[in-house]
């Protein structure tokens, strides 16, 4: 038996693929189908929406130009609600969207689709207007009188100045000119837009007339889109909140401008937090109630404390670094992808810089990982701002693992994510991590930093599946 | 959008639209109106219509059911029959038939919904249409036309009380 077995160990141990790259690739291959698959899934709902409008005989309604231009409006107003109900979908947090794409690729997805959305609202009404004047012989303005006469069309104008007054304050360039919580007032708007719509589709729609698949499909997108957004936006937060009974224990001063918060709470662990996800915070005192902030943990919750670490970056949390002890906190997650099951590549290379240490000072805590596995570089452009890095040095997960640390200001005019030194002494991203490309990377820090570190990472051929961002600015 | 994702959406879109489009066309394409059978359509703008000079005389009834035969029931039925008045969301609809020797030779709109203008110009695009496919058909199996399923709905169950009465 042993004479049968022996001589095959050693080329099998040098053929053998490590069960834990091999289950990383497997995940990550996974997830990509997923991810593919709800792509997909969208399109088809557009299909979906236009398909049933075809098999009740939506082709045959048209004979002429005011029949086509009526059809076109009543296509256009199907594609534009099931879009802005998929929008619903994206910002509704659903758990297994957050796992597989993230919440902030769902947003950036719910973003795009904005104006597109409004784009086709706005054609459905000015096509079904001209359509319908030209098939009564009327003009635009006594056409447009008499509709607003119909069933329910009055809420479904009122629905489409909401649904304007939304996309106009979201786009970038009037955004930036609003509060953040100004701004979200008006955004919450879009659930009356949409609502208030709705009886005119289910009344002066032909097409969703009672007793078709169609009026049963739509209502069913409906209950489904808002349903999401009740559950996972305001049920299963407020049920955790309630759950965990979350105080703030006690607030330390780690840096200048830069406080560690420690919360305490009942069964925290139960949270299922993974290294390196964020939550959203509300701390119910006077001066912050009423403005939600998403804080990466700074360590991975026990089953009765947790940390986060903030940094006074706006008057937001600015307020927040001064909140007391005994204060409620209530949470909305944890959420994020910044963690070590996204991981598909057998090394892992990690920049931080500044208060982005956070969120890899806890994915780092989570990881396990083998000596020589990880290498770690730490960025600050003074010592000030080193808060957190003598913890990371310190995680178990770290033995036999490299940490460096770039100290130093930016050059000026120059766009880099290095230090003079560094630069003047000729380090890149490929000789800090000498085997990048066969690594995972993870960066955070301020979004102009990152985004020259993944410029770097791109450049020196690094796939996106291995590039792993944590944005929070959205 | 990664290239899979891309194709998965294009193959995706394309089935889900090909099933709509069979299930369209298949659909049976209602019959275009002949221009010359349109005595019974002009519509005042009540969306009421009253029948064509040459009909017999019809014997308007108050929105009910009573039915108003003229002629005693046998083995071939003749005379006017009044569909019930069908209440629908954009107004009652409500047909009456006119019936020689078993066959229906002329379906009259009494009402049709007119609730706003919109639903006065979906209903006289829709009952010339609908009256072409009854008397085809002979009866109330006719598929409806699309963009006036209220009308469509109210016209084909007034007409079915009709023909209940009629006993065809």
């Amino acid at each position: 038996m042993t004479l049968r077995t022996a001589p095959t160990v050693p080329v099998r141990t040098r053929r053998m693929v490590d069960p834990v790259d091999r289950t990383r690739r497997i995940r990550g291959r996974r997830r990509r189908r997923t991810a593919d698959a709800m792509i997909a899934l969208v399109w088809a709902s557009v299909a979906a929406a236009m398909t049933l409008w075809l098999a009740y005989g939506g082709l045959n309604t048209v004979s002429g130009l005011a029949t086509a231009l009526t059809a076109a409006g009543i296509v256009t107003g199907l594609v534009g609600t099931d879009l802005i109900l998929v929008m619903l979908v994206l910002a509704a947090r659903i758990p297994a969207v957050d796992r597989v794409v993230g919440q902030d690729t769902a947003m950036a997805f719910h973003r795009q689709l904005g104006k597109p959305a409004l784009y086709l609202i706005l054609a459905h009404g000015a096509l079904l207007t001209v359509g319908y004047a030209m098939a009564d012989g009327s003009n635009v303005v006594t056409e447009t009188i008499s509709l607003f006469q119909g069933p329910d069309m009055a809420l479904a104008y009122l629905g489409l100045g909401l649904l304007i007054a939304v996309v106009v304050t979201s786009v970038v360039a009037v955004r930036r000119r609003f509060a953040y919580e100004a701004w979200h007032l008006i955004h919450l708007l879009s659930y009356a837009a949409v609502l208030v719509a709705l009886p005119h589709q289910l009344s002066a729609g032909g097409v969703l007339a009672d007793g078709t698949v169609q009026r049963v499909y739509w209502i069913a997108l409906y209950v489904l889109a808002f349903g999401a957004i009740a559950v996972f936006r305001f049920a299963v937060p407020a049920l955790r909140s309630a759950r965990h009974g979350i105080r703030v224990a006690g607030v330390e001063q780690v840096a200048p401008g830069v406080v560690s918060i420690h919360l305490a709470g009942r069964d925290l662990d139960r949270l299922q937090t993974a290294g390196g996800q964020y939550a959203i915070w509300r701390f119910w005192t006077g001066a912050t109630w009423w403005h939600a902030h998403p804080i990466s943990f700074s360590a991975v919750p026990t089953a009765s404390s947790a940390r986060l670490t903030v940094r006074d970056l706006g008057t937001g949390s600015a307020a927040i670094s001064r909140v007391r002890p005994g204060a409620r906190v209530s949470i909305e997650g944890p959420y994020g992808v910044f963690t070590e099951a996204h991981r598909v590549a057998p090394k892992l290379a990690v920049v931080a810089a500044g208060i982005g240490i956070t969120p890899i000072r806890s994915m780092l805590e989570h990881s396990t990982l083998r000596p020589g596995e990880a290498t770690v570089l730490l960025r600050g452009s003074d010592p000030s701002q080193s808060y957190l890095w003598d913890e990371v040095g310190a995680l178990r997960s770290m033995r036999g693992n490299a940490v460096f640390s770039m100290m130093g200001p930016r050059p000026q005019g120059l766009a880099t994510w290095m230090s003079v030194e560094a630069l003047a002494h000729g380090v890149t991203i490929g000789t800090v991590f000498p085997d990048l490309l066969n690594s995972d990377l993870y960066v955070c820090g301020p979004q102009s930093w990152i985004d020259l570190v993944i410029r770097d990472a791109r450049a020196a051929g690094l796939p996106e599946d291995q590039i792993h961002v944590e944005r929070f600015d959205w | 959008m990664r290239a899979r994702a891309l194709a998965l959406s294009i193959l995706s879109s394309a089935a889900v639209l090909t099933v709509g489009w069979q299930l369209g066309t298949q659909g049976q394409t209602p019959t275009v109106p002949d221009a010359t059978a349109t005595t019974t359509t002009t519509a005042p703008n009540g969306g009421s219509m009253s029948s064509a000079a040459a009909a017999p005389a019809p014997t308007p009834t108050a929105a009910g059911s009573s039915a108003s035969a003229t002629a005693p029931a046998s083995d071939s039925a003749s005379g006017t029959f009044t569909g019930t008045s069908v209440q629908t969301r954009f107004g009652p609809v409500q047909v009456q038939i006119t019936v020689a020797n078993g066959s229906i030779t002329d379906v009259t709109a009494l009402q049709l919904t007119d609730k706003d203008q919109r639903s006065v110009s979906i209903s006289n695009r829709a009952a010339p249409v609908l009256r072409q496919e009854v008397l085809a058909a002979q009866s109330a199996n006719v598929q409806g036309v699309s963009g006036a399923t209220y009308t469509s709905d109210g016209y084909l169950s007034s007409l079915q009380s009709a023909l209940d009465q009629a006993g065809l």
